[in-house]
């Protein structure tokens, strides 16, 4: 290989190489790094929940059910496109496109892609009931109380 | 305008004398900004009916755009905790503030109106053809770029308006996930969780998005467009000016063609002044709205995003994927692919393509007209899929619906046009009519026919009292 044509294609690979690593690094900056496990959310006391009712938790938007038997938590958050869902009379609807849930947070109609999802709680040691938005249940799976 | 010319080849030409032709050369030609013209313009393009000067509105506008930003700018402050009062501020406190405020959000909705009004001349005068298919490209993703600067400004003051129209604006984008999680692929190729992170920085819209927003809206998408229309506008000069009809593509030198000082340059003048007065009227008689401030937890209702993305809301109350995210890439494919699948140079410049491209256009919109409204109304007495199926499946909840339904058909007839008439022009005008009438109906009923959690009604006055 002459001297010239090895330079030449020593250059072009050197120029590739630290613009695909620049690249890579820059772009990289787009994309934060985000928790990857979401926190728990302490709800306190489940006494303090009226029983028989969904009660809807602002700041976690979360609908909080308790009945006699125990205590169980659901997204509010439609599956469509993320709308604050609103309790009905027999089930959840979605302010934004129309979609409409059972008690069981199955879609009955409308865009929603998929059921909402019913998040485990559980009891810590102090007594105070804790949901964790990381793992999800089944529909009737509840944290009994009795 | 007044010397008009009757067509063909006998336009009036502009014969000076020769001191006074230099003289008026010179003075284009000394100055940097003018200089953007050429010395000489051909009539056809001074027409008031054929460009209509959108494109030079669109200039305006966004010079208006700039002006005002710059001042909004120094009071308003990017962070979620302040924004909403900052811009309280500007309204209120700052001296002037609210109409600069009016202006800016009136002249970006007057870019929206006059670009799709842009297009549409552009389009029906045949002036992507010869060789203007860069310039038309070029276009388009200035219209994008509009409609993005649009929809980030909107973001920013923090107001319930601005707050639920961007979650689900990220959730659209986020959308591709209904058919990653119909494959069962999500958890190992995630596109749309992609996208969405990109764009807002996080799982929901919060500080990392209005500060994206905010520099997406401030830095990238002007300056992007700053340097597309210098493009644009070379693009036009190295393109030999503005479209003409074929019969006038020979007219070289001084046939047909006046100088452009002064009258062009006291055209565009007057143009600018009325395209002033008209913002600061509106934004004298009518105020931007401003809503409370936002709350993550109790969306509108109706929770509706700004009137000309309504189109895309109603797509999506059919299917998040299929209306938010299939269709209208659908539909910006198509207007990216006309110049390079319609090569039927001989109806540049000819509005409509004559007399048959005229009468297959409204037999196009009528059609498109009432194909969406059956549709609309089919969707409104009897529901969708699932109501008449419950628990049917997702893939033809995402695969039949007035959205996807609506392009599949107005795609075939465009192709069987093609084939009947052997002209790819004659089946762009029939796609590109249909697509636009029925963007326009979707628009109109977002607007105009639903109220809260997205119900018919036939006016906001039956809306139920909460």
């Amino acid at each position: 290989m002459k001297r010239r044509l090895f330079i030449k294609k020593a250059a072009i690979s050197l120029a590739t190489f630290t613009g695909v690593m620049v690249a890579i690094s820059y772009l990289r900056q787009f994309f934060p790094r985000l928790a990857g496990k979401k926190r728990r959310i302490a709800l306190g006391d489940p006494r303090q929940f009226p029983v028989d009712t969904y009660t809807f938790m602002d700041e976690h938007n979360l609908f909080v059910y308790r009945d006699h038997e125990g205590i169980k938590a659901v997204t509010a958050v439609c599956t469509h496109l993320g709308c604050i869902l609103e309790k009905s009379t027999d089930g959840f609807e979605c302010p934004c496109h129309g979609s409409c849930y059972n008690n069981d947070g199955e879609v009955l109609s409308g865009p929603a892609p998929r059921d909402l999802t019913w998040y485990q709680v559980s009891k810590a040691a102090d007594g105070k009931i804790v949901v964790d938005p990381g793992k999800s249940v089944q529909a009737g799976d509840k944290l009994l109380t009795t | 305008m007044e010397r008009e010319s009757s067509g063909k080849s006998s336009m009036i030409p502009d014969h000076p004398e020769e001191g006074d032709r230099k003289e008026r050369v010179g003075k284009i030609t000394r100055n940097f900004f003018l200089h953007i013209h050429a010395t000489r313009v051909h009539l056809y393009s001074m027409k008031p009916t054929y460009t209509f000067g959108l494109g030079i509105i669109l200039g305006f506008l966004f010079l208006i755009m700039v002006f005002t930003g710059v001042i909004l700018m120094i009071y308003y402050t990017p962070s979620v905790e302040t924004a909403y009062q900052s811009v309280k501020d500007i309204v209120y406190i700052v001296p002037g503030g609210r109409i600069i405020r009016n202006m800016h959000r009136w002249a970006s909705q007057g870019m929206v109106i006059v670009v799709f009004m842009h297009l549409l001349r552009v389009f029906y005068t045949g002036s992507y053809l010869g060789n203007r298919s860069l310039n038309w490209v070029i276009g388009v993703v200035m219209l994008i770029l509009i409609l993005l600067s649009n929809f980030s400004g909107y973001l920013l003051p923090w107001d319930q308006l601005a707050y639920w129209a961007v979650t689900i604006g990220s959730n659209i984008a986020a959308s591709a996930r209904e058919l990653t999680d119909l494959l069962g692929i999500t958890s190992v190729i995630d596109p749309g969780g992609f996208l969405k992170k990109l764009l807002i920085g996080g799982e929901t819209v919060g500080q990392p998005a209005l500060s994206r927003f905010f520099t997406l809206h401030v830095i990238f998408l002007p300056l992007s467009m700053l340097v597309l229309m210098g493009v644009h506008f070379w693009r036009i000069r190295k393109d030999g000016g503005l479209s003409r009809p074929l019969r006038y593509a020979g007219d070289k030198g001084g046939t047909n063609k006046w100088y452009a000082w002064p009258v062009l340059m006291w055209t565009e003048l007057a143009i600018l002044i009325l395209v002033v007065t008209g913002v600061l009227l509106i934004a004298l008689l009518a105020d931007a709205p401003l809503l409370e401030k936002a709350n993550p937890s109790f969306p509108e209702n109706p929770a509706k995003s700004p009137w000309y993305f309504l189109g895309i809301q109603e797509l999506v109350s059919y299917s998040a994927f299929a209306g938010g995210l299939l269709v209208p890439l659908l539909y910006l494919g198509f207007l990216f692919s006309i110049p390079y699948k319609d090569r039927e140079d001989k109806y540049v410049g000819e509005w409509f393509s004559g007399k048959k491209g005229l009468k297959l256009v409204l037999r196009s919109a009528g059609f498109a007209l009432v194909l969406v409204i059956i549709q609309l109304f089919i969707m409104v007495r009897f529901g969708g899929l699932r109501d008449w199926i419950p628990g049917v499946s997702q893939w033809f909840v995402l695969l039949i619906n007035p959205a996807t339904f609506t392009a599949l058909l107005f795609f075939v007839v465009a192709e069987v046009t093609r084939k009947k008439m052997k002209s790819t022009r004659m089946a762009a005008l029939v796609l590109f009519t249909c697509s636009f009438v029925a963007l326009v109906v979707f628009t109109v009923v977002g607007i105009w026919f639903r109220g809260p959690n997205w119900e018919f009604f036939w006016s906001a006055s039956q809306w139920p009292i909460q």
